[in-house]
């Protein structure tokens, strides 16, 4: 790992004002979020979408086979893909069949986590990411730092500064009006003129072979109507087995997404356009693996809206690249530990299990006690860091006995009060080390207060 | 083997307990009065919602919208609209190409008034089956991705106009 999640969270915050800014525009969605949801029936809806995708998982191979058959019937090509490698030697390849050069690609995590278009590039194919987002992420080459808002920590003088440099916009322009509507050019332009569209998916139906695909700016729909060519990037997660769970899903996703009851574009696609051609490639990439773990299963649910980012106290104040993940956030500190262990170990920590992402999550993926597990097996794989188990078996051994534990606070409590203040705020403390002062230790503890009240028998 | 069979033999042996399909959702407290819902959703996102009187042509409704600049213009019937959250449904069947949808600078969606349903459940069992290609339309396109402002308009259609046509 280059640099751990404290680490990385420590650089930003160090620009205190930026943090504070990156915090409240988080909150503000979350807030919209929670007037949206806001219906009578929420909390059924998350029961249902709990429901749906279970219920998915339990006949995920039969879901995945009626999609394949009804798609294929339909005119669409459908492919495997075990892992990262063959998902984008198969997109190459379906490209250079095609004797694409220019891609227009919209919003899809999956490329993302595949690392999609450093390979496309070097075999001489152009891709322009086509969501906004994720479009002045891709000019300044950086990843998303959010799974829905992807240049969520981007200024806006400071992408006024990267369009004047990339796209020619007036010096010192910044308005969101001005700039959103130079990148409208800039995008249409490269969405009309595309050899190949390249799409994810929100959802496949297997109950219709239908590809849905949810944006706001109508960019996926934009490609995958021009271009003679369609390419569907997809989990194998990803599949309902009914329009009526598409119906439960479409009614949760954007609320809790950005608080909007619907996308501007929700598109169902089940067959090509005449003349046109449509590719599915469905991508397991560790997904079936990560099925036969039944403690963490259930985070193969997420429908990445992204909800648990934007309530989350320690991705607010540490931003989406202090996780070094494709996906970050409450989620992603579950999701990344399953890729790898040891170089994700100490996602599991960056959290205080306040509980929140739990609350929010519109599919109930237990989240926290997640990201408890994955901490106990951290621990337990030595993935801690050295001295960790000491301390904790240590601290175990304390905790288990009432009058080690009396004794050991008394000291404790007497050792904070008479070291002085300079030695405790040390650079060996990481409490201190992120600016905080620790409290006042008291002089004694409510067990010793209640006695001395009499309050004890 | 290959990768088909690999994942799906991977997905089999992962024994996934079966798990019930999820209950259906009944809806809490369904308005009294579904045309008003739509119309304020559909405000809310930025979009506009006109009922035809019967004075009115779809004709001079449009020209009156937009007078003589219509060369940008597109109009499209809807099958049906969502109280909930503004949405007409827009099938490619009804369409000389999908792409019309997006690449009007300004989309009026056409809807018969009786065709108004409450929420995305009863909307999905109305979508037709054969259909190759169709969309939930809520509102014109529009981006928050730079700090989170909203601007309408981003990439596909400006302004969407929903005319519910009482004929």
């Amino acid at each position: 790992m280059s640099r751990t999640h404290p680490e990385a969270a420590a650089t930003f915050l160090r620009d205190s004002e930026r943090a504070a800014w990156h915090d409240e525009a988080l909150w503000f969605v979350r807030q919209k979020r929670d007037t949206a949801t806001a219906l009578p029936e929420w909390e059924a809806l998350r029961d249902a979408g709990a429901a749906l995708k279970a219920h998915a998982m339990g006949r995920l191979a039969e879901l995945l086979e009626t999609f394949e058959a009804r798609a294929t019937a339909a005119g669409v090509t459908v492919h495997w893909a075990r892992d990262a490698d063959e998902h984008n030697a198969l997109v190459l390849d379906i490209l250079q069949g095609a004797g694409a050069t220019r891609v227009a690609k919209s919003k899809s995590m999956l490329t993302e986590e595949c690392g999609l278009n450093p390979v496309l590039e070097a075999n001489g194919i152009e891709v322009v990411d086509t969501d906004l987002g994720e479009r002045i992420v891709q000019l300044a080459h950086e990843p998303p730092s959010h799974i829905v808002l992807p240049a969520i920590h981007w200024k806006k003088e400071e992408i006024g500064a990267l369009f004047h440099r990339t796209m020619g916009t007036p010096a010192g322009e910044s308005s969101p009006d001005a700039l959103a509507a130079a990148a409208r050019d800039h995008l249409r332009d490269a969405l009309l003129h595309a050899d190949a569209a390249i799409t994810g998916a929100n959802a496949l139906v297997a109950e219709t072979g239908g590809v849905v695909v949810c944006t706001n700016e109508g960019n996926a729909d934009l490609g995958m109507h021009s271009a003679p060519l369609h390419i569907v990037c997809v989990g194998i997660e990803k599949v309902l087995a009914t329009l009526d769970d598409l119906a439960v899903l479409l009614r949760i996703l954007a609320r809790s997404a950005t608080g909007q009851p619907i996308t501007a574009y929700t598109t169902h696609v089940t067959a090509p356009r005449p003349g046109a051609r449509m590719h599915v490639v469905l991508v397991d990439n560790g997904r079936s693996a990560r099925l036969a773990d039944a403690e963490m299963r259930s985070a193969l649910h997420c429908i990445r809206c992204g909800a648990c980012l934007n309530t989350c106290p320690i991705y607010r104040r540490s931003g989406g690249h202090s996780y070094g993940h494709v996906i970050p956030g409450p989620i992603g500190a579950i999701l990344a530990p399953a890729v790898d262990l040891k170089l994700h170990r100490d996602l599991p920590f960056a959290s205080t299990l306040c509980g929140s992402c739990g609350d929010v999550c519109p599919v109930r993926i237990d989240i926290p006690a997640q990201l408890l597990a994955w901490r106990a097996r951290s621990a337990a794989a030595g993935a801690s860091p050295a001295g960790y188990a000491t301390i904790f078996n240590r601290l175990g051994w304390i905790l288990a006995d009432r009058r080690r534990f009396d004794r050991a606070g008394r000291w404790v409590r007497r050792a904070l009060r008479l070291i002085p203040s300079a030695l405790l705020a040390g650079r060996w403390n990481p409490w201190t080390r992120a600016g905080r002062e620790l409290p006042l230790a008291p002089r004694e503890s409510f067990r010793e207060w209640a006695r001395r009240e009499g309050r004890l028998k | 083997m290959n990768a088909r069979d690999a994942i799906l033999s991977s997905i089999r042996a992962a024994a996934v307990p079966p798990s019930a399909a999820a209950a259906l959702v009944v809806p809490a407290g369904s308005t009294s009065d579904p045309l008003d819902q739509f119309l304020q959703a559909l405000a809310s996102v930025g979009g506009h919602g006109i009922v035809r009187r019967a004075d009115q042509t779809i004709g001079s409704m449009v020209a009156a919208l937009f007078g003589g600049d219509q060369g940008t213009v597109v109009v499209v019937p809807g099958r049906f609209a969502v109280a909930e959250n503004g949405a007409v449904y827009v099938d490619a069947a009804d369409l000389d190409a999908r792409a019309d949808i997006v690449r009007a600078e300004h989309l009026v969606l056409v809807v018969p008034s009786a065709a108004l349903v409450a929420t995305m459940h009863e909307a999905v069992r109305l979508m037709p089956r054969d259909s190759a290609c169709g969309w939930f339309l809520s509102g014109p396109s529009k981006t928050a991705d730079i700090e989170q402002s909203l601007v309408v308009g981003a990439q596909g259609a400006r302004t969407l106009h929903v005319i519910f046509d009482t004929g």
